[in-house]
């Protein structure tokens, strides 16, 4: 369903390059959801925004459902959900309005958008805040607000990018059950967290990233014979314990600035 | 992905709506105007009053006593003191200025009352006959050297009349003064009205008010609500969300400019200010508040582009208002202008951006517009605005925004890592933004300051040509590091199209030349005698020049250079985002309106003709997939042309005039029209449209 073939990315700073994704290729199957870990700054949201067509890979691809980013980045969009810790909404519309709007960024139909919008306000309980002014809403009406909007074009393919950031216990809780919601679907989903015990609970496959490359792949039990690690977390402690010089492709200050 | 116009609409009404229910914008539509124009109104009402002509001037005066004021008084009604009635009669029979006396009431000296300003003069009269009167004025206070300048008079009338009196009583017969002053008035050239010089710069200056909010709030705002990446993570096109902010800014933009107009007309109005300004039998000025309407939305849909383009850069709200600040203040200077006498709306004054505008308003305000600097002021304010846009689609949600990473603006306009087969649209777009603006000014400069002799001025001409549309397109395209032979369309292609463009270039100019009575018959044309006067001294010099400096000037540096910019660097540029069709025809368009611009007069004249040899151009270019061929057909055409107006005289011997604008005879166009039919066969026959798809490809 979502593969992505030998992504890399490279930033140019103001001394030296930064590697942010190098050769990382994973493939997610519907109804998986594969968790993509890492310590801050390992690649994730990069690696995410690849796929969503925010930014463009120096190499490499992303392919959903067979269309390749590089050859029919709209049909790939089409194809993703995406929500994100950080997503806001428009104090001035009503959910309705922000929601049916989104809708049509991607091109619902409108009575097709009504139809997806009031299933998906059953299931996420916003019902009664359709009509509300969006700005007036709290945290945690304003996160499902954000889960249906990622949801409205009903996608096969669904992104999520630190979704449990910053949000209480039963905010987090939520996120469980939206996730589990999307599993029952059949999407193929793809949670970037650095969250290790939310992330053991939630996935099925585990995809370790550290400086831009993907370290260990596969279920958990895989992952703990391969590194020799019981938890995620002393996989963690270990990774990030390796020497800098060791990981020549961090800095690199002769390149051009 | 489909666009349709509904889906289009939905956008724009989404931004509408989200921007007309936040209360800021309501503030700044709303509750300006209301508080604006009656401040304004009563500041004018006073400054209108004080400089009113065919009122009486009144000033105040300060004496020490009672008697002072009383001995002042005597004389100031005394008709002694007034002026001769002639000369009253001659300056318009204004009545006499009134002086009300105000006696201090302490033993401050009159001179404080006057540094209070509650004063416009301190007067005293002290002693006995004759009295020694004083009177003090403020420095730099124009009413109360004015008031001083006015008892002056009034004391020497008196002095004068009394003197008379005297010497008459003593001689016992009439007494002729020395001198008999006469004087009179004839009417002057009126400055602009008042309304002409404020209007517009209230107008643009509320414009500007009214853009700037929804301008951040739809961009910058839209990156701190952190709505945008989900916005650009869709498979709308990203010119499309941006059209729609576009349009809800333009329209805030206008709402703001038309509610204060019309606010200000009101006021005025209600005021009875509107007599004052226009003249007292002056109708509602409904036609120049339509006209000024006209112009205010050129002007708000070119602001709001500008204003986008600076607030899609920004990161937060903060940054946006930082980058608008300047914006304004520069804006404001500019505004100024249309209130300085003696600036006119020509020249480079008619492109510059801002500038022009404020001029052309004033103008029509003042019902006294001209066409021609009209035209230019309004396809160029039309030029940057698409400009402007065009930058803003390029910086709303591009990666250097979205990522709050350490790059500064010059990672914009960063060279690519790897060579590009073509330029991108958004450099053309660019480079044709500075182009055209660089060579209007500069062919204006040429005109003025150049070389006075004929061939003289060709050869800067020419070389003005090569340097910018030669050079900079060039020096773009390598600093952009785009590969110079498939920007260029330097491909080699059939030597059937380069017959052919040469058969069709040998009668394209007959239809050229029928296009341009065309253009004359359906008034696009510039019938000032003047200008006719002006073409035939030209055409008379060129035809005493050599023949092969006509050609090198006229043929080949044209044939050449426009050839490399218009169906090489903006055909390869635009060709692979627009298609054939409408590459040919934006590339005609832009060729044809260069050729208004070149020279310091419009040549209206030269659109028709010039875009259809433009749109033949390309379309025999983009058969021959070369640019060859376009370069030979623009040489044959332009030098047969000039052939014909060089040897204009021998032609007439032989019984042929083209001088007198009257059609081309049938013999004639039969004859051209073979030779195109002849061309349009041969460039078909070496058409090779494979290359241009292998370029596709390869990048």
């Amino acid at each position: 369903m979502l593969e992505t073939c030998d992504l890399h990315k490279r930033f140019q700073l103001e001394r030296g390059v930064l590697t942010a994704v190098e050769g990382l290729s994973f493939a997610v199957s519907p109804g998986e959801v594969y968790g993509l870990m890492g310590p801050n700054g390992a690649g994730k949201t990069t690696t995410l925004r690849m796929i969503l067509g925010l930014l463009d890979p120096d190499r490499g691809y992303a392919q959903v459902d067979g269309f390749r980013t590089d050859a029919d980045p709209d049909a790939v969009k089409s194809r993703l959900g995406f929500v994100s810790a950080s997503d806001g909404v428009y104090p001035w519309l009503t959910v309705r309005e922000m929601l049916l709007y989104f809708a049509d960024l991607y091109d619902v139909r409108p009575s097709q958008a009504e139809q997806n919008l009031a299933a998906l306000a059953q299931v996420m309980d916003i019902e009664d805040l359709l009509d509300r002014r969006a700005g007036a809403l709290s945290t945690g009406q304003r996160q499902r607000v954000t889960l249906v909007r990622g949801l409205i074009h009903d996608p096969p393919v669904m992104l999520l990018d630190e979704p449990t950031r910053g949000l209480d216990v039963v905010g987090s809780q939520t996120i469980f059950r939206y996730i589990d919601h999307l599993r029952s679907l059949g999407k193929a989903v793809v949670v970037c967290t650095h969250r290790l015990d939310e992330a053991e609970r939630l996935c099925d496959r585990f995809g370790l990233l550290h400086r831009g490359r993907l370290r260990y792949e596969g279920t958990l039990e895989q992952i703990r014979q391969h590194s020799g690690k019981r938890s995620l977390v002393e996989m963690f402690v270990d990774l990030l314990d390796e020497p800098d010089a060791a990981d020549p492709q961090a800095f690199d200050p002769a390149a051009p600035a | 992905m489909n666009l349709s116009t509904g889906r289009l609409v939905r956008l724009c009404r989404k931004e509408l709506r989200e921007t007309l229910r936040d209360r800021r914008t309501i503030i700044t539509l709303v509750l300006m105007p209301l508080l604006i124009y009656p401040l304004l109104s009563m500041t004018l009402n006073r400054f209108l009053l004080s400089a009113q002509s065919g009122t009486a001037p009144s000033f105040r005066v300060q004496t020490a006593t009672a008697d002072e004021a009383e001995f002042l008084q005597m004389l100031l009604h005394d008709p002694r003191s007034h002026p001769p009635q002639a000369i009253r009669d001659a300056a318009g029979d204004l009545p006499l200025a009134r002086f009300e006396f105000y006696v201090s009431t302490d033993d401050r000296p009159p001179a404080e009352a006057l540094l209070a300003g509650n004063v416009q003069v301190a007067a005293s009269a002290t002693g006995d006959l004759p009295k020694q009167v004083r009177f003090v004025a403020l420095e730099g206070d124009a009413a109360s050297q004015q008031a001083r300048r006015i008892l002056i008079e009034r004391m020497q009338w008196y002095n004068a009349s009394v003197y008379r009196e005297r010497l008459e009583q003593v001689r016992a017969e009439a007494a002729e003064p020395p001198l008999v002053v006469e004087t009179s008035e004839i009417e002057g050239e009126a400055d602009a009205p008042l309304l002409a010089t404020v209007v517009p710069l209230m107008l643009v200056l509320m414009t500007i008010t009214g853009a700037v909010y929804p301008a951040i709030d739809l961009t910058a705002g839209e990156r701190e609500r952190g709505t945008i990446e989900a916005v650009i993570a869709s498979p709308v096109p990203r010119g499309a969300v941006l059209f729609a902010k576009y349009t809800a800014v333009v329209t805030v933009a206008l709402l703001t400019a038309v509610i204060n107009l019309f606010a200000m007309f009101l006021t005025l109005w209600a005021s009875g200010l509107l007599h004052h300004l226009l003249g007292a039998d002056a109708a509602f000025p409904w036609v120049a508040i339509l006209q000024t309407l006209v112009l205010l939305v050129l002007f708000s849909g070119f602001f709001s582009a500008v204003l986008l383009a600076l607030t899609s850069f920004a990161r937060s709200f903060k940054e946006a208002q930082a980058y608008l600040v300047p914006l304004m203040l520069l804006s404001l200077a500019p505004a100024m202008m249309s209130l300085l006498p003696g600036i006119q709306l020509a020249g480079p004054l008619a492109v510059m951006p801002l500038v022009n505008i404020i001029l052309l308003t004033r103008d029509v305000l003042a019902g006294e517009a001209a066409v021609m600097p009209a035209a230019a002021a309004v396809v160029s304010t039309i030029i940057y605005a698409a400009a402007a846009l065009t930058l803003a689609a390029r910086l709303f949600g591009s990666d250097a925004v979205l990522r709050s990473s350490e790059l500064s603006i010059g990672s914009l306009f960063a060279r690519p890592e790897r060579p590009r087969a073509v330029p991108s649209v958004s450099e053309a777009a660019m480079t044709m933004a500075l182009l055209f603006p660089i060579y209007f000014v500069t062919s204006n400069v040429l005109a003025q300051f150049g070389p006075a002799s004929m061939g003289g001025r060709l050869v800067v001409n020419a070389l003005a040509l090569i340097v910018l549309f030669g050079g900079i397109p060039l020096a773009v395209a390598l600093l952009s590091r785009d590969r110079l032979k498939s920007t260029f369309r330097l491909r080699a292609c059939s030597p059937l199209a380069l017959f052919g463009a040469f058969a069709v270039g040998l009668g394209l100019w007959a239809f050229a030349f029928e296009a341009t009575l065309l253009g004359e018959m359906i008034g696009i044309g510039s019938l000032d005698p003047d200008l006719l006067q002006r073409a035939d001294d030209t055409k008379q010099e060129m035809q005493r020049l050599s023949p092969l400096l006509l050609l090198v000037t006229f043929a080949v540096t044209p044939g050449v250079i426009e050839e490399l910019c218009y169906r090489g660097y903006l055909f390869s540029a635009f060709g692979r985002r627009l298609g054939p069709w409408r590459t040919i025809l934006l590339c005609a368009l832009l060729f044809g309106l260069f050729h208004v611009l070149t020279g310091n007069v419009l040549k209206i004249e030269r659109m028709i003709p010039s875009t259809l040899v433009g749109i033949v151009l390309g379309w025999v270019s983009w058969r021959a997939g070369s640019l060859y061929p376009a370069i030979i057909l623009h040489f044959t055409h332009d030098a047969l042309l000039m052939m014909v107006i060089r040897y204009e005289e021998t032609l007439k011997r032989w019984g042929w005039d083209v001088s007198d604008g009257e059609h081309l005879p049938a013999v004639v166009l039969t004859a051209a029209a073979v030779a195109v039919l002849v061309g349009v066969v041969f460039v078909g026959l070496g058409t090779k449209p494979s290359e241009e798809r292998k370029d596709k490809e390869s990048t």
